[in-house]
């Protein structure tokens, strides 16, 4: 096996050139041009239950990568592994080209890798835009002995609120600004909380299912706006268990099936693979297929 | 019976020193409970070191009372620091569990017969408090009384209450100028969802820890004022019912406000006070059977208590967001 914990050497397409990651075989642990995320071994058991088993796998920096599987395919436990959320039994992972030792979800999500939750988190009596604000990163005003000066933070905050109602006016959000999040929405918490993500200046932003239960015209205008940000450079991974949904938003598919990657690939391609048909709608008889 | 006697006990009691020491309780556990969402059962802890603290420097080691104070504050630092760092990782519950243990193991050891020749043990300790009286600007004559009526107190009382309230207003400044900032954003994002906060980067032992220590010490300034009021200090002054009662004003003033606290801790010594002093005249009344008034004689406090016990539970009832919470806050609990 490669040492792939060592950073590559930035390949960057010339103009005009196909997209890198189109270059990459669609095969389990493929390795990709540029990187963000490198997993090795990484396994995880409750119990008996093996809930994640990855042996290796890449996912590209500046893409938009789905996770998809089937229900209990183990997708939200290697975020929350991935994410320093919960604790790997085994296994190794780098980010961004640096190992990941002692994962600690905050040093992670400072490090730029910031997820969301599929059970959605909205801090309930914080207001809109105070949720929001709360991503922003590098916050003076957030240490204790510069928090009662105003004048030391009242800047940094202006500019951040500026940045935060351009989210909000993103999301359709910006009417509810004032209001207490937990008077929002299901939907509404569910934007609410990606763009508190993009908020946080994310280099990595992984979504939990973030379309569940956004209506559909919204979930589109939420997609759009996450493969534009891909397109400025940010790496995206996003959980989704219905197949048809990633094919149009993806650049890439990862298909997780009882803790295992069972194929990757572009979307195009991936949905006609055998195995995760199989993984979808049940094995079929020995001989019937292929 | 008369109301003027009543009006002027409870009206002491609701600016007085105990009022004082309640409200400072209850603005330390405010920043624990009402802003962080930390359980904290054992503030009463945090006032037992602080009144400790002062008290022993003084009697037992001789020091100036400034320096007690001191050390009263820093106990009450270390107390958190110590309590703090093996649960703040832990469960919510767990945390409750152990404050509400250290702080009755603290008081136990404190007032143990093994601890008289340190703490007076279960005899209390007294003091000196005159470096303090000494800076009293209010003549304190035997016949000096300021105030109106009934509701008057004496040179030295009024000394205290004015560096109490003084003090009390200062802490209320000092948490309102914390928390409205970015810094106290995180504190609410804790109490509201600790993963959510960690996820967006916040190191939420390091928060809770601040805050844990900050409401702490506040706790321990009421302590100090406790010590100086009484001129000493006793074990049985230090019961768990002392971080109940904090709960209590922190609960009828509005939890997460930044006035409630204060408001909550004088209503509350108002109303206890007021309904024990109306029992006592109650008692003396001509027209009231022997039986009723041999049940209330000497029952009067213990009836009092109950009785502010029945307006909390009627206020969770019509206003549970206390006297100036914010209803919509409130509602949202329920989800």
């Amino acid at each position: 096996m490669p040492d792939d914990l060592t950073p590559r050497p930035e390949p960057g397409p010339a103009a005009g050139e196909i997209e890198p990651i189109l270059t990459v075989p669609p095969e389990v642990g493929a390795p990709k041009p540029n990187p963000i995320l490198v997993v090795d071994n990484l396994t995880r058991s409750f119990g008996g239950l093996r809930a994640v088993d990855v042996d290796h796998l890449e996912m590209e920096r500046g893409v938009v990568t789905a996770l998809i599987g089937p229900n209990g395919a183990g997708k939200t436990t290697l975020f929350n592994l991935l994410t320093g959320f919960d604790r790997a039994d085994t296994g190794r992972w780098s980010f961004d080209g640096q190992p990941v030792t002692s994962p600690s979800p905050d040093q992670l999500a400072r490090k730029g890798m910031i997820r969301t939750f599929q059970l959605t988190k909205s801090l309930a009596k914080l207001t809109v835009l105070d949720n929001v604000l709360l991503g922003a990163p590098g916050q003076v005003g957030e240490r204790l002995p510069v928090a009662p000066f105003r004048s030391r933070w009242r800047h940094q905050e202006q500019a951040n609120t500026e940045r935060a109602e351009e989210l909000l006016e993103r999301f359709n959000l910006a009417h509810m600004r004032d209001e207490l999040a937990g008077t929002l929405s299901g939907g509404q918490r569910k934007l609410l909380e990606v763009a508190r993500a993009l908020m946080a200046e994310p280099v990595l932003i992984m979504l939990d299912e973030p379309m569940a239960g956004v209506n559909p015209a919204l979930a589109q205008s939420l997609m759009r706006h996450i493969t534009l940000l891909a397109y400025e450079g940010l790496s995206v991974v996003f959980i989704e268990h219905a197949m048809d949904v990633v094919t149009g938003i993806s650049d890439w598919v990862v298909v997780l099936a009882q803790g295992r990657v069972i194929a990757e690939g572009p979307p195009w391609k991936v949905i006609h693979d055998d195995e995760v048909i199989d993984a979808y709608l049940g094995r079929r008889r020995a001989g019937a297929g292929s | 019976m008369d109301f003027d006697i009543i009006f002027g006990n409870a009206a002491r009691a609701a600016f007085g020193p105990e009022a004082v020491i309640l409200a400072l309780a209850a603005v330390g556990l405010n920043v624990h409970f009402g802003f962080t969402g930390l359980l904290n059962f054992g503030q009463v802890g945090f006032l037992l070191l602080g009144a400790y603290g002062t008290s022993v420097s003084v009697a037992t080691f001789g020091w100036s009372l400034w320096v007690g104070v001191v050390v009263g504050l820093v106990l009450s630092v270390a107390l958190a620091v110590a309590l703090g760092f093996p649960t703040l990782r832990l469960h919510a519950v767990m945390f409750a569990i152990v404050t509400i243990a250290a702080a009755e193991i603290i008081r136990i050891l404190i007032g143990s017969t093994d601890a008289i020749g340190l703490t007076g043990g279960p005899l209390s300790v007294s003091f000196d408090a005159g470096a303090f009286y000494d800076l009293n600007p209010y003549p304190d004559g035997p016949h000096d009384r300021y105030g109106i009526g009934t509701f008057e107190f004496t040179g030295q009382q009024l000394w205290v209450i004015t560096v109490g309230w003084v003090l009390v207003a200062l802490v209320c400044l000092a948490v309102f100028l914390i928390v409205r900032s970015p810094w106290g954003r995180v504190l609410k994002s804790i109490r509201e969802d600790e993963d959510a906060a960690r996820s967006l980067g916040k190191n939420v032992f390091s928060y809770k820890m601040q805050a844990l220590v900050i409401g702490g010490v506040i706790g321990g300034m009421g302590g100090v004022i406790d010590a100086i009021k009484t001129s000493g200090a006793d074990p049985n002054g230090f019961r768990p019912q002392v971080t109940f009662f904090a709960y209590t004003a922190l609960l009828l003033g509005g939890s997460a406000t930044y006035l409630g606290p204060v408001l909550g801790a004088i209503l509350f010594w108002f109303l206890r006070e007021w309904i024990e002093s109306f029992l006592r005249q109650l008692t003396a009344e001509a027209w009231l059977p022997d039986a009723a008034a041999d049940f209330l004689d000497g029952t009067e406090g213990v009836i009092s208590v109950a009785m502010v016990g029945l307006a909390l539970v009627l206020l969770m009832l019509f206003r549970p967001q206390g006297i100036v919470g914010n209803r919509t806050e409130m509602q949202l609990d329920a989800r």
